[in-house]
């Protein structure tokens, strides 16, 4: 019993220390498995979507030199930006409306950054092995098997980041075409430059920053708090049912749920909490995880005194073997309750059922539920705030899907001769001259006329003529307005109207006719 | 055994005066500059003809609209690195007692 305690000093992560590397242990299980479906789904549309075929050209491409955007059957020109922007708003909107619902369904599981972290991850588990393998390696000399193995691990990167980055311009210069210009190399300078800088995004923010962006750049993380209540699905510890935490033998003690204990009060548990993040184990203070949450940190009032383990009976259910840490892809607690660092990504539900189901005890402690359900309280799904957020998005997306389905095909610009504002002709009639810019946006040829209304005396010079136009063909006509001697006076309106000879598409545009003041 | 060093300082929220002023005067600041680099080049009444020729914007208005917009555009950048800079543990306050 006697002797020398060996004591080391544990630096918390210091103020301008770079962060402790996170080593997150592999797992599996019904979250785990979901979150790989959804990486394989959401990144499988990434790279295969830029090598559909619509018609003849491709199905999703931004031809930013043409200024036309395809997305499948639907095009897109400057002009349809106000749907660019509504479809922003209906993005955010969905954003609040899953996450009010589901909490952040969004982080674990369909953010590009976590996604393609995911993927990386597990390039560096083919390479470098598993949690315990890549701590030793990286703790180790380097020698050869290091060398090879950290080789092989950014080689396999590389190419990846590589395709990512190719695939990324890919959408913006048709990707076939690309891909033909690859051998012999005829890439122009720009397109090397965006496929190399975002291949460089890519292996930097999926290879080396990871959870870091979740932490320290993400603005999402920060405020989705607000879209939170009692009633949204957090992933939470069940602090009433694991307080307080302690090793035990394998089957020497029943799940709480089963014996005389049964769960705390929320009160004591919470103080147990906030006892064991402050006396941390040693099991725990190896993992290194960061204590942020108010409970943890802030001086706490008002709380019961932290139940005291007496005999084992006194146990709850948490082993404390931290392996819901180990498995944190941000190196969290999630125990210290619901912290802003969580992506709700599952790891630590599958992990401690896993636990759970080794020590024989029912599932759960670590589960997907709502804040009341975790208080025992019926939680609430159709709530105001759910209502809100659903009936916005529903007319945003009807609004925008109408107003998409019932767009003009054509397109009309009057820019006034910017020279002279009128011209006086010899027999003392007054013209304006116009340049008219037709836009096309049909798939298909049209013919247009034009004519004016609005001015009664007024009349089109050119008011005879057809201006045939290709399909998504852009014309530029010259015209010139002319109004008797001593009819126009000042400022007048005038409405050029083009349509096509069957009618069917009319567009007006408004300007002005300019006389003597 | 292992003893942890103590936790690290967390510093007591500012005074609000503080907060609005250290997001809104650096940002005043550079949208005054952006706007005077810019308006030496744009004449505001060439942007009105490109893009607005219905509406009679003069000059000063002009120059009004885009100090704005170049602040607008600061501020946000400011408040955005304001919100990321705040410790961790202001975001992660227990839940209110209902």
């Amino acid at each position: 019993m006697a002797g020398k305690i060996p004591v080391e000093l544990v630096e918390e992560v210091g103020l301008y220390v770079s962060e402790r590397k996170i080593y997150p242990r592999e797992q599996d299980g019904r979250f785990q498995r979901l979150r790989k479906a959804a990486v394989i789904w959401l990144l499988g549309m990434y790279y295969a979507f830029a090598w559909l075929q619509w018609d003849d050209r491709q199905a999703v491409l931004f031809d930013l030199p043409a200024r036309k955007f395809y997305v499948f059957g639907l095009s897109f020109w400057p002009q349809d930006f106000f749907y660019l922007a509504l479809l922003l708003i209906i993005a955010g909107m969905t954003l609040f409306f899953f996450t009010a619902l589901a909490g952040r369904i969004w982080c674990g599981y369909a953010c590009p950054q976590t996604v393609w972290t995911e993927v990386f991850i597990w390039m560096e588990r083919w390479t470098e092995g598993d949690r315990n393998k890549r701590m030793k390696l990286d703790a180790g000399p380097w020698n050869r098997e290091r060398i090879q193995r950290k080789a092989a691990k950014h080689a396999l990167w590389l190419v990846f980041a590589l395709w990512t980055g190719f695939t990324f311009v890919g959408y913006f210069t048709p990707i076939r075409d690309l891909a033909a210009r690859l051998s012999p190399f005829e890439w122009s300078g720009w397109e090397v430059f965006w496929v190399l800088f975002y291949s460089l995004a890519t292996w930097g923010n999926a290879g080396v920053l990871r959870e870091q962006v979740c932490k320290y750049m993400c603005p999402y993380a920060r405020f989705q708090s607000a879209m939170f209540d009692r009633n949204t699905l957090i992933i939470a510890y069940d602090p009433m049912r694991g307080e307080p935490r302690g090793a035990r033998r394998k089957n020497q003690l029943a799940s709480v749920l089963e014996r005389a204990r049964g769960l705390l009060g929320m009160d004591v548990a919470t103080s147990a909490v906030v006892h064991a993040a402050q006396h941390r184990s040693a099991a725990d203070l190896k993992m290194g995880a960061r204590a942020t949450t108010g409970l943890v940190v802030d001086a706490q009032s008002g709380l019961p005194p932290p139940p005291v383990v007496v005999s084992p009976e006194d146990l709850g259910d948490c082993i404390d073997c931290t392996i819901c840490v180990q498995v944190c892809p941000t190196g969290i607690d999630i125990r210290n309750g619901l912290q802003y660092e969580c992506i709700a990504c599952g790891a630590c539900v599958d992990a401690c059922d896993s636990v759970m189901d080794r020590m024989g005890y029912p599932r759960g402690l670590i589960r997907n539920t709502t804040q009341n359900a975790l208080e025992g309280k019926p939680s609430k799904i159709l709530r105001p705030r759910i209502w809100v957020y659903g009936i916005a998005l529903l007319c945003l997306v009807l609004g925008s899907a109408l107003g998409i389905a019932t767009r003009t095909p054509l397109l009309v610009d009057a820019m006034r001769d910017r020279n002279a504002l009128y011209r006086v002709a010899q027999d003392g009639s007054i013209e304006n001259a116009y340049m008219l810019r037709i836009v096309n946006k049909d798939m298909n040829p049209h013919v247009f006329s034009i004519r004016i209304e609005g001015a009664p005396g007024i009349s089109l010079v050119e008011s005879g003529a057809t201006h045939p136009a290709a399909a998504e063909e852009v014309l530029t006509v010259p015209l010139t307005l002319v109004a008797p001697a001593g009819l126009a006076k000042g400022r007048m309106d005038v409405r050029f109207v083009v349509s096509t000879e069957d009618g069917k598409i009319e567009v007006k545009e408004e300007t002005r006719f300019f006389g003597p003041f | 055994m292992r003893i942890e060093a103590e936790a690290r300082f967390d510093h007591p929220p500012r005074p609000m005066a503080q907060r609005v002023g250290a997001i809104l005067w650096p940002s005043f600041f550079a949208a005054g500059v952006a706007t005077m680099v810019f308006f030496a080049f744009v004449d505001p009444l060439l942007l009105r003809d490109l893009a607005f020729p219905e509406f009679e914007i003069s000059r000063g208005v002009g120059y009004t609209l885009g100090f704005f917009m170049f602040w607008a555009c600061t501020a946000g950048s400011s408040l955005f690195t304001w919100i990321l800079l705040r410790p961790a543990s202001r975001f992660n306050k227990p839940l209110a007692k209902e």
